[in-house]
């Protein structure tokens, strides 16, 4: 018989992990579905900002509000995914100074702590920042880790009980009558299909989940906006440097880990380009005068890789052509919109404030359940964020290059590496310390299938030499676990193929030397062309 | 201070054209900054691999190709030159004039190679196996080298695959650095006395074999740990590349420098040239990074700086260009073009560089630089992967303008 779930969560996004999450949380029995990997879509392409609401404060007070309320929920229940750099937004001489007091009193109302700062003490604290800056503010701005954070949301979903698969597609939702019972779904590895019911569906596909609702017969006017950024090869800034001005393209440099991000640029796009989205070369000079005026250093500083997200806008219910757009949270339930039982689709929004979605589209799940309970994520810890009593002892038996690395990524969670000896010690990629140990563990524990995963899991690869060797080092360790050498050298293949993808629109300088070494280690020692499987759809 | 010849880059080309015009009776300078193509070499030297035959391949290349300039009678001629060249340097090279053998890679796929060192595991032109049963060794915790992969590419050719790791005490020590297991690393630790251990261990796993592949890890500074090793495994024993750095390249670019000065040639490492001074279409003297106001001058000089990655291209947002003299280039203008959005498509990029006449003169601002030739990958018009011919082109260009230059004494 066809095992029965309460709730099925389409979308391995942010929303669709913390949604599986706070389900699982509330006793629901959870599965979470993803066509690819984890963060796979607009989560994995975003800008890493916490906002602290700021740049909401004078367009938007209620996103503002939520932002900073989501924002202090973040520092405790996911720290292991947060840096608390604090932010700057500068006034530069080409800016209306008088502009800082509406700013500055916009996020006093929102409860942003926000307070003006002489431009000295501003390049005092932040020496990259443009030194012919009028005047600052600082705020509480962060950086928080996408891919981090989601995959810390899967696993405490998991340990709630939650099952989840990814590399899953739905290509149809069951129906009985009117009612949602359920989807079917492909597996994208094994082209496998496979029935799977519930008594309720979330749709939680971001910008795809457009397409999903139609399969469920419902209409969800989405407009596909799209948001180029470019990282760069070190870290330039400690603090989060944005400009004190209405919202605009390619004002917000955020570091992240071992670099920094520049972004972003708003488009619309096309729906039939939001699966292959291309930075132009207007875009990426777009983005480099815009930020080197935020700090001019970047003007000089190697680009690693230009990339594109895409938000999902919704247009009002009583507006088609999209021109009320929200930037807001939409939690549609479709019993009581479109007469369709059993369907609910949770949208819009912001990394920022995915806990909040999640509650919404929990809450409305349980009620429709008939289920009683409340919505704990606010207050329960993370798996790597748990507050330690006492300093847990690792069961590593070796002091190790990697460890600190690994605390900061997998936070309490990293005494779960285990490094019995040097092997497991030994470093598989150098720019972001990550060991034969920590590979291992995302494998293991983590559920890395191949590198892009273990990218996503461990930063292996994200540092400045963009995985150089470190991809071929994970793919021997990927074969070895897997069994198989010609899957992991089409996964080689294709990881390099993806990485070239961000690095073409940047292909200059230092960056283009580099994928001349690439190409002379990879296709020309390697011979690794042989597994390339031409452009997949 | 006065030369015959400058040779700027000391990578294979430059050392060649360095040793060759040295042969000559050349008083040869090498400036070399220290990158050469040579650190990331595969075991194998290409001439072209579009054909079986090397040189069939070459008849249907076009006009603007390196190959086309020097025009097929001199590259039957120099070529024939190359294994004698080594051979002279101490480096034996396997493979013959017009057919095409097989390299194995390190993901265990077989590429076209023309000549080979003689230490390297190949395959016959006729791609018959020449194994049926092989042990496949890696050193314990080694990331840059992955024996499964070989072992597959083996195995899906019907060879018999036994996988091992060895280990060694001395490895032990290596591994304490979790960042010193690489192959130089390595093969600093294997050397001398302990090569005869080595093999020890190997030969625990060469009963019932027909041959050993290992990591190209042995014989940085010299092939006489190589030759040794060979003796003591009880199995013919070959090397497989390794990740970069890989060490049998690093010896040749060694052994290549030592024999140019030993022929009286002056190599300057670590250094490199920031300025010339040009005079009626001439280059008179340049200076260097490491000796200031200190003038080198010489009859002629070769750019052999290599191509983006050793520095001798450089591009920016705008454009390409050659960093030292300003020397005219051949590359396209929309950037957008100069990428193709496979990675394992032809790269437009990879087809850049110096603009040259039919003997390798360069240009600046359109002018044929009369003592100036460009020879190796810093030149335009092919594609060293996607032709196959990137050796080649080195070697062969080196050799042509050495043969242009005139002998002295």
């Amino acid at each position: 018989m066809f095992k029965e779930y309460d709730v099925i969560i389409i979308g391995g996004g942010i929303t669709g992990a913390g949604t599986a999450r706070d389900c699982a949380m509330r006793g629901l029995k959870t599965l979470l579905i993803e066509r690819h990997d984890l963060t796979a879509g607009a989560t994995g392409r975003n800008h890493g900002l916490l906002h602290s609401g700021a740049r909401y404060a004078v367009t938007d007070q209620e996103s503002a509000e939520e932002c900073i309320r989501e924002n202090m929920t973040l520092r405790k229940i996911a720290r292991h995914c947060v840096e608390e750099t604090d932010g700057l937004f500068i006034t530069l001489p080409e800016d209306d100074l008088k502009f800082q007091d509406t700013f500055i009193q916009s996020c006093l109302k929102a409860g942003i702590r926000a307070e003006a700062i002489d431009p000295a003490e501003a390049i005092r604290l932040e020496p990259s920042v443009n030194k012919a800056l009028t005047g600052a503010v600082r705020v509480p701005d962060g950086a928080v880790d996408p891919f981090r954070l989601t995959v810390a949301n899967v696993f405490d979903a998991q340990l709630h009980g939650a099952e989840v698969l990814t590399y899953h597609e739905v290509v149809s939702i069951l129906k009985e009558g009117y009612r949602v019972v359920g989807v079917e779904v492909i597996d994208n590895q094994s082209k496998e299909k496979k029935t799977l019911r519930s008594r309720l569906v979330i749709n939680a596909g971001g910008i795809w989940g457009h397409a999903i609702a139609e399969m469920a017969g419902a209409t969800v006017n989405m407009f596909p906006a799209k948001g180029a950024l470019l990282i760069f090869g070190h870290r330039v800034n400690n603090m989060v440097i944005n400009r004190c001005r209405k919202p605009a393209d390619a004002d917000i440099l955020v570091p992240g880990d071992t670099i920094c991000l520049i972004g972003t640029t708003s488009s619309r796009l096309p729906y039939d380009q939001i699966d292959d989205m291309k930075v132009t070369p207007d875009e990426v000079d777009l983005l480099l005068r815009e930020g080197a005026k935020l700090a001019p250093e970047l003007a000089d500083t190697r680009i690693l890789r230009a990339y594109a997200g895409v938000r999902p806008l919704v247009a009002a219910d009583n507006d088609p052509s999209g021109r009320s757009i929200s930037r807001g949270i939409v939690c549609l339930d479709h019993e009581t919109r479109d007469g369709i039982p059993g369907f609910i689709t949770i949208t819009g929004g912001k990394l920022m404030t995915y806990r909040l979605m999640a509650e919404w589209a929990t809450d409305l799940a349980c009620k429709k359940l008939g289920v009683d309970k409340k919505c704990q994520t606010a207050e329960i810890c993370l798996p790597g964020s748990e507050e330690t009593k006492t300093e847990k002892k690792s069961s590593s038996q070796h002091v190790w290059l990697g460890e600190k690395a690994a605390q900061g990524r997998h936070g309490s969670r990293s005494t779960n590496i285990v490094v019995n000896d040097e092997n497991d010690a030994s470093l598989v990629c150098e720019c972001e310390g990550v060991s034969v140990a920590e590979v291992n563990y995302a494998i293991e524990t983590l559920g890395a299938k191949n590198i892009i995963n273990l990218r996503r899991r461990t930063r292996l690869g994200m540092g400045t030499c963009q995985g150089e060797l470190c991809a071929c080092r994970a793919s021997g360790l990927l074969s070895k676990a897997n069994g198989c050498a010609k899957k992991s050298a089409e996964d080689l293949a294709s990881f390099m193929n993806e990485r070239w993808k961000g690095m073409f629109p940047v292909a200059w300088g230092e960056t283009l030397a580099e994928a001349q070494f690439t190409a002379w280690i990879y296709e020309g020692v390697c011979g690794l062309d042989a597994f390339d499987k031409k452009e997949e759809a | 201070m006065k030369f015959d010849t400058i040779i700027i880059g000391g990578g294979l080309s430059g050392l060649v054209a360095g040793i060759d015009l040295s042969r000559k009776g050349q008083k040869c300078l090498i400036v070399s900054s220290g990158q050469s193509a040579l650190h990331f070499f595969s075991g194998s030297f290409e001439l072209c691999s579009l054909a079986d035959n090397p040189y069939e391949g070459i008849a249907t290349l076009g006009a603007e190709h390196p190959y086309s300039k020097i025009g097929a009678e001199s590259i039957a001629d120099l070529s024939a030159k190359v294994k004698p060249l080594f051979k002279e340097v101490g480096i034996t090279l396997k493979g013959v004039k017009d057919a095409n053998h097989w390299r194995i890679t390190p993901m265990g796929v077989l590429k076209r190679a023309w000549l080979t060192m003689d230490e390297y595991g190949t395959v016959p032109a006729d791609g018959v196996m020449p194994w049926k049963k092989v042990a496949v060794l890696n050193i314990d915790g080694f990331l840059d080298f992955h024996t499964s992969y070989i072992a597959a590419g083996l195995e899906a050719k019907g060879v018999e695959c036994s996988v091992h790791a060895i280990s060694m005490p001395e490895l032990e020590r290596l591994r304490m650095n979790p960042t010193e297991m690489r192959s130089t690393n390595i093969a600093k630790t294997l050397t001398g006395d302990l090569i005869g251990a080595l093999a020890a261990r190997i030969n625990e796993y060469a009963h019932d074999v027909d041959a050993v592949l290992m990591p190209a890890v042995v014989g940085l500074t010299s092939s006489t740990d190589v030759v040794k090793l060979k003796e003591k495994v009880d199995r013919p024993l070959h090397f497989i590349a390794t990740l970069p750095p890989s060490v049998p390249g690093i010896r040749i670019q060694m052994m290549l420098k030592k024999h140019f000065q030993k022929l009286g040639g002056v190599y300057m490492l670590g250094d490199s040239v920031v300025s010339g001074e040009f005079e009626g279409g001439k280059l008179k003297s340049i200076k260097t990074n490491n000796h200031g106001d200190t003038e080198f001058k010489a009859d002629n000089f070769i750019l052999a700086s290599g191509s983006f990655f050793s520095k001798g291209l450089a591009s920016d947002i705008d454009g390409v260009y050659e960093p030292i003299f300003g020397l005219d280039v051949d590359s396209l203008d929309v950037r957008s073009e100069w990428y193709e959005r496979n990675l394992f498509d032809a790269q437009p990029y990879m087809s850049f560089g110096v603009a040259t006449d039919n003997e390798f003169h360069v240009k600046k601002n359109g002018e044929r630089i009369e003592n100036v030739y460009a020879t190796g990958s810093v030149l335009s018009g092919f594609h060293p992967m996607k032709q196959g011919c990137g050796a080649g082109v080195s070697i062969l260009s080196a050799l042509y303008v050495s043969s242009l230059l005139k002998t002295i004494r």
